[in-house]
């Protein structure tokens, strides 16, 4: 920027001038001699700079001549000339017209490897556009190779517009450049779904024609020809069917939504012939001095190296043949199960398909046809609810509060209803930007949470002031009802599960030192597992409460209405899985006390920082949120200090007592009633630590001076304690 | 990859400790590079592509940085060829600059010079 400002002050004015005067020729004078001899004058390590030009301008400069900064050096390193797709038509290097099948199948594969390697975040111009046939469908005479190069245009284009449109994707998963190439917008996509159907119903009957009959001598030669065209029409297909599903998602029905199932459903029936139809394609002529880029006809990796930015060319290592398939299957059934979201209705169970959605990674591609397919144009949920509709219902589900209870005088009361209509307004997009997150990779998810905690401070605040004035309002009215901490109780709920969240993830994604453990388990465990599992008691009696009002009512009019017995708690798997985790947070923090007692965790050597720096470091987000109130680290010293047990603990008391809070995590998942993968992954850590804390209070290897293991591959937040 | 800038920055670190003790070494030849600051420079690269941008900065290698640098493949004097590709700012080593030319106008233009310092 200082070398901007540079520019400026020269009264002259060089800059975007320099090109022009370029062509017109301007006066060079040669002073390579003068420059260097007087270059060799200057001190060892003297630099001739401007006042305004420091090292920190220098250190941006991008390095000439080093391959992996300078694009340009690639191109001209290269013995061949590399021809675009114009060029290469006129010299002949390309063919247009008269494709083998072979060729085809094997542009189509490249092409396909080229897709996938975009979608995985590499740059168009690296990728698809590397084949020299997409740069412009109109000059291809061969009908298959002409349809489908429009075909993978458009499922280019509309994966684009959908990754556009949903925002969860940062510069790592995603580039959106095109390079100003068109994508085929001169077409519609009903013309190219056609072109792509009318191909393969022309194959379809060369497959046909070249099929064995009974009993005839089968020609070896029609024989690889049926199935070379059965290969390229299985190509072609498994083309129009995946586009065709893109199609049908950017639909504002929700119908289409199934109908997109469905049809990547078929696309995934055809991946297996097309994985052992690879071979029938042409290889490429594998350059491997430099085992980069397959170099066959159509292809030219170098062609677009002049259009890439300055800055680091990201080398796109195009992905293996053989991997295609794989990738792709991985994605229908992502896709799949992006379809299933609309037969979720509650907010509460769509956020938890989307948290559980994200935790396979899943890819750019199918986290943002998942946002889209939530909020259609970002209006309606599914298209059809409001989110205000959809956020009281969650309330009514939650901690069914009398305002909105049909049976209540609120739900008439003009007052009343203004409050509640404008705080859920006011949550609508705070929940909106909460889903969204979770559309995020996993590693800006827990930025994003720790920011969006600051919003739902501000809902908290409004929340209560909103119960207070209702719950004023029906006093009036309806004496011996209570409207308290209802909407409180709620935002708070999901206040807890962001806090919670952001702390378990940083075990996900590896931020935690060893020596940090003990006090992440010891908040998770004795402070928001406890706020968790308070709140979510409040709103289950809240909700009975409500309950037993109903049925009052009800007694009153139809007498003989028999009382259902133990009605399953809405809330009860919540409340027993809260548990669970906080159990196996404080059986962790325990054995992290215990273990740092015998000295088996390495700490390090505080210098510049302390471990109250790396405590308020950790919990620096949750300084915006007012309840739950931080727990500062003087207070969690205070809090956590065993001199004020009598006797103080040794860390064979520690272990046995972590060992009963895994125990008791085990119990409380085995009386799960229908168990899922989850408490199965918990139940997989459960158990064998259990076992090592009875070894271990019982002086178990308590002399060895080796440090024991973490092991987290059973369970993401909690490892299983190894000692070796 | 950062080994050459960073032997930039460390040989500015020594610099400062130099300019303690001695404090003018600014030669004729210190001068006369001087004079050639940000004013417009086209340098040609051993693999025959050329640079051409604002003089910022040099050293005894002769490694220099060019602002608003912009590439051109070919070296001759019509660029109508290729369009030049937008490289910002580049540092082209030393021992891969093969000439230097310095645009005429600006070297007569002698209101510029050493203002700055």
């Amino acid at each position: 920027m200082v070398m901007k400002s540079a520019v400026d002050d020269d009264d002259t004015g060089w800059g975007l001038g320099i090109p022009e005067k370029m062509k017109n020729n301007a006066n060079w004078v040669d002073i390579t001699h003068e420059f260097k001899s007087a270059c060799k004058d200057l001190n060892l390590g003297e630099l001739l700079h401007d006042k305004l030009f420091g090292l920190f301008e220098a250190m941006s400069a991008i390095e000439m001549m080093d391959p992996k900064m300078d694009a340009g050096m690639i191109g001209n390193q290269v013995n061949r000339k590399v021809l675009n797709f114009e060029q290469a038509i006129k010299e002949g290097a390309i063919k247009v017209k008269d494709l083998s099948l072979p060729e085809l199948i094997g542009i189509i594969d490249t092409c396909f490897c080229c897709l996938i390697t975009w979608l995985e975040g590499h740059s168009l111009a690296q990728t698809v556009f590397t084949c020299l046939y997409v740069h412009n469908p109109d000059l291809i005479e061969e009908p298959a190779l002409k349809a489908f190069a429009l075909g993978l245009l458009k499922v280019c284009d509309i994966s684009r517009e959908k990754v556009n449109k949903a925002a969860v994707f940062e510069e790592e998963d995603f580039q959106a450049m095109t390079y100003g190439f068109k994508m085929a917008n001169n077409v519609t996509d009903l013309r190219v779904t056609g072109m792509l159907k009318d191909v393969e119903d022309e194959l379809q009957r060369k497959v046909k024609s070249t099929r064995s009959r009974q009993g005839e001598q089968r020609n070896p030669e029609v024989e690889l020809e049926h199935q070379q065209c059965l290969a390229l029409f299985n190509r072609i297909k498994f083309t129009r069917l995946l586009l065709t599903a893109l199609i049908a998602f950017t639909k504002k029905e929700t119908s289409s939504v199934s109908e997109a199932q469905k049809l990547v459903a078929q696309a995934a029936d055809l991946l297996s012939p097309i994985h052992s139809s690879i071979q029938h394609g042409i290889q490429s002529q594998n350059d491997t001095t430099k085992g980069d880029h397959p170099i066959m006809m159509g292809f030219e990796p170098l062609v677009n190296q002049r259009l890439l930015p300055p800055t680091f060319p990201r080398y796109a290592k195009i992905i293996k043949r053989e991997d295609m398939v794989a990738y792709f299957s991985k994605l229908i059934e992502r896709i799949k199960t992006v379809c299933d979201v609309i037969n979720t209705t509650n907010l509460h169970g769509i956020l938890d398909f989307f948290c559980e959605f994200s935790e396979q990674s899943p890819c750019v591609l199918s986290r943002s046809l998942l946002q889209t397919t939530f909020l259609i144009d970002n209006k309606k949920v599914f298209g059809t609810h409001l989110m205000q509709d959809m956020i009281k219902d969650a309330l009514r589900y939650f901690v069914s509060p009398p305002v909105l209870s049909y049976k209540c005088c609120l739900f008439n009361n003009h007052q009343a209803k203004d409050y509640i209509d404008s705080f859920v307004t006011h949550c609508s997009r705070p929940f909106c930007s909460l889903i969204q997150i979770h559309g995020h990779n996993r590693a800006r998810q827990r930025d994003k949470l720790g920011h969006i905690l600051e919003e739902f401070a501000t809902l908290q605040d409004e929340a209560e002031k909103v119960d207070a004035a209702l719950h004023s309002l029906l006093m009036k009215l309806e004496p011996q009802r209570q409207h308290l901490a209802c909407l409180g109780t709620w935002i708070l709920y999901h206040n807890l599960r962001i806090m919670i969240q952001y702390l378990l993830s940083g075990f996900e994604l590896e931020l935690y030192s060893m020596h940090e453990y003990y006090y992440i388990y010891w908040y998770l465990s004795e402070f928001l597992y406890a706020w968790l599992m308070s709140t979510l008691s409040r709103a289950d009696s809240s909700q009975m409460a409500e309950e037993r009002i109903l049925e009052e009512q009800l007694k009153g009019r139809s007498s003989k209405k028999t009382k259902k017995k133990k009605k399953v708690r809405p809330l009860s798997k919540e409340i027993t899985m809260s548990q669970a985790y906080q159990n196996m947070c404080a059986g962790m923090y325990k054995t992290m006390v215990a273990l740092d007692m015998d000295g088996k965790v390495r700490k390090p050597q505080f210098e510049l920082d302390s471990e109250q720096v790396r405590y308020e470091h950790r919990f620096a987000p949750f300084n915006s949120v007012v309840t739950p109130p931080p727990v500062h680290y003087i207070q969690f010293k205070e809090m956590s200090d065993l001199k004020k047990y009598n006797p103080p603990p040794g860390s064979a008391d520690l272990y046995l007592a972590a060992s009963k809070h895994f125990q008791q995590a085990k119990l409380i998942l085995e009386n799960v009633p229908s168990p899922d993968p989850e408490v199965n992954r918990i139940l997989k850590v459960a158990k064998p630590n259990i076992v090592v804390m009875k070894l271990l209070a019982g002086g178990h290897k308590k002399e060895t001076k080796v440090l024991p293991e973490f092991d987290f591959s059973a369970h993401k937040y909690f490892p299983i304690v190894k000692i070796i | 990859m950062y080994t050459k800038k960073c032997l930039l920055y460390e040989a500015e670190i020594s610099q400062r400790s130099l300019h303690q003790s001695e404090v003018s070494s600014s030669s004729q030849a210190r001068q006369k590079l001087e004079g050639l600051l940000n004013k417009n420079m086209r340098i040609r690269m051993t693999d025959g592509r050329t640079l051409v941008g604002l003089f910022l900065c040099t050293d005894r290698d002769c490694n220099v940085i060019l602002g608003s640098a912009q590439e051109f493949l070919k070296s001759t004097d019509t660029f109508s060829q290729s369009e030049p590709r937008v490289l910002g700012l580049a540092m082209i080593p030393g021992h891969h600059v093969v000439s230097i030319e310095v645009e005429a106008d600006s070297l007569d233009d002698t209101q510029g010079f050493g203002a700055n310092h």
